[in-house]
């Protein structure tokens, strides 16, 4: 076999890969985790203060609570990815005439950049001229303008739905493509064995589909959990804290009070919770085998 | 079996409705984009808004060449993403044979490492790529740039190829071998161009992460002409007068690249991401 006596080779094929991710992921990672000790304006001051961050992130609900946001936003993003990109998908597996326009079409929200996402929503959801106003308006639903992203009460909802809208194509390719891999025989032999449409889903589509919606759960979940770009766009965590999600938190932290430590510190605790989430999410619903 | 018959034609037209429903939602959104750039300057400040401009004009597509330097950041963008796509593909596709074709010590680690990259957040990448891109004099740089998509991208563009590779029979590289190619050679001249569609494909993806990307973009780069394209229609947006019918004219133009391309490669593409993304 090909396999038995070129261990070296492979090495070779994978190490220009393996440099590039040593230099640029893996050493900036230990070098944030060393900045995180440190008082320090990255240039010419370099207090080493310990674990003062850590002490000080935990001594006060503030950062919990930004996290307890994150995951309240990643939760209902995640969920409505999940349920419009399931639907949908199991509508784009059935053979229906015209089907490939809707699938080029529904995919477009992932092909637009984070940023005119952002923008256009903006625009959509502008106070005086846009058009979600006008529409509900139209139809009765609201009186009076409403300043959707400027309210802390609809603001979290908004940049939700928006993120929704940005991030369902994704999901559905995904499990669509799952969908396709099952062969039509496991069907045929369900169906004589009398299952119902129902029951196909429930005894043949999900199980043979788990391990692609782990994969997409997990990805997705800690994709949105760090998302920064379009919340950022649309209201920089305001109004107020009522959109501060973490990654928001901690680049104001850095880049705008100038906080390198404390904020790297964050970010450290941030990969803990994503790395919780993925190890939680194999737990509960596969056999962590990969 | 007419009532079935019937039953089921009711079910397809439900299906159809849902789907209807579905591409509205992402339709007007796309559609009000649209109007809002052939909208004058006048007809966007109308309350309430018009869907279709009374008198369509071409005026934002101009003034974004014309009063901003919409040009560079758009030129800045190409370059940036295209350098790091090119050596995101090299790097990704030797990984990608490699891992397989081969067995080594490290491999499964190398490839779990891949996976844990996506959980990281980037801001955490963002501070010290901040400090030492600052110490080797590289920020404001396009090197800084390319440098960062690359690292973005390597991770999932090397599952893609491993899952894209996997598909192709061993059988075709030991033929070779026993023909007297060396390994090397049977990578480039048999199995790579074998491998077009998924090579177009992660192409995509890393074109995607780099055409698309703010947050680094925005931190390490502050000349006005180095700019990429997201941080300069990001700032169309910071101004006290936001000028919306520009902003839409240059989003559809930034949007448009990608659009394309996908829709020629929609097909190799969403079977090569699942491939890699799906078969861990």
């Amino acid at each position: 076999m090909l396999s038995s006596k070129s261990g070296f080779k492979g090495i070779w094929f994978i190490l220009p890969a393996v440099l590039t991710l040593l230099v640029l992921i893996t050493y900036p990672l230990i070098y944030g985790a060393y900045i995180s000790f440190f008082d320090t304006n990255l240039i010419t001051k370099w207090n080493f203060e310990g674990f003062r961050y850590y002490k000080e992130i935990f001594s006060n609900t503030e950062f919990l609570s930004r996290i307890i946001l994150t995951l309240h936003y990643t939760v209902w993003v995640v969920a409505g990815h999940f349920v419009i990109g399931l639907g949908l998908s199991l509508i784009l597996n059935m053979k229906l005439k015209g089907i490939t326009v809707f699938r080029v079409i529904l995919i477009l929200p992932w092909l637009f950049p984070e940023v005119v996402v952002g923008l256009l929503w903006k625009w959509l959801f502008n106070p005086l001229y846009g058009l979600f106003n006008s529409v509900l308006m139209g139809w009765g639903i609201i009186d009076d303008p409403v300043s959707w992203l400027g309210d802390e009460k609809t603001a979290f909802v908004a940049v939700i739905v928006v993120s929704i809208w940005k991030g369902f194509p994704m999901v559905m390719m995904l499990i669509l493509a799952g969908l396709q891999s099952i062969s039509e025989d496991v069907y045929e032999a369900a169906k004589i064995d009398g299952c119902n449409r129902n029951k196909a889903f429930r005894f043949v589509t999900l199980p043979a589909l788990m391990p692609v919606l782990l994969v997409t759960i997990i990805l997705d979940t800690v994709w949105w959990f760090k998302h920064f770009t379009m919340i950022w766009i649309l209201t920089q965590g305001g109004p107020g804290n009522a959109t501060n999600v973490v990654s928001i938190d901690i680049f104001k932290q850095a880049f705008e009070f100038f906080n390198f430590g404390k904020a790297s510190a964050m970010a450290i605790l941030v990969f803990f919770v994503c790395w919780l989430m993925g190890y939680g999410y194999r737990r509960l619903l596969g056999n962590g085998d990969d | 079996m007419a009532t079935t018959k019937r039953r089921f034609s009711f079910f397809n037209a439900s299906m159809y409705a849902i789907l209807t429903v579905a591409a509205a939602v992402v339709l007007i959104p796309t559609f009000w984009m649209v109007s809002t750039a052939f909208k004058s300057n006048e007809e966007v400040m109308v309350s309430p808004p018009a869907w279709i401009p009374d008198h369509p004009t071409f005026d934002s597509f101009i003034r974004i060449w014309k009063d901003y330097p919409f040009l560079d950041y758009f030129l800045n963008s190409v370059l940036v993403v295209v350098a790091s796509t090119v050596i995101t593909i090299v790097f990704s596709a030797l990984a990608g044979y490699g891992a397989s074709r081969f067995k080594f010590r490290g491999k499964g680690t190398f490839l779990s490492f891949l996976l844990v990259t996506q959980m990281f957040p980037s801001i955490m990448l963002l501070i010290p790529f901040y400090k030492v891109l600052k110490t080797f004099g590289l920020i404001d740089s396009q090197w800084g740039l390319i440098v960062v998509y690359i690292a973005f991208a390597i991770p999932m563009c090397t599952w893609m190829m491993l899952g894209f590779f996997q598909g192709i029979p061993r059988e075709l590289d030991e033929a070779a071998m026993i023909d007297g190619c060396s390994q090397i050679r049977t990578f480039v001249q048999i199995i790579l161009p074998l491998s077009l569609p998924g090579l177009a494909a992660t192409a995509i993806y890393s074109f995607l992460i780099g055409w698309n990307e703010y947050m680094f973009a925005f931190i390490l780069v502050t000349t006005e002409t180095l700019k990429t394209l997201p941080v300069g229609i990001g700032q169309l947006n910071g101004y006290y007068k936001v000028v919306w019918n520009d902003m839409m004219a240059a989003s559809i133009i930034s949007s448009l690249p990608l659009i394309v391309l996908f829709l020629f490669m929609q097909k190799y593409f969403i079977s090569s991401l699942t491939a890699g993304a799906v078969k861990q």
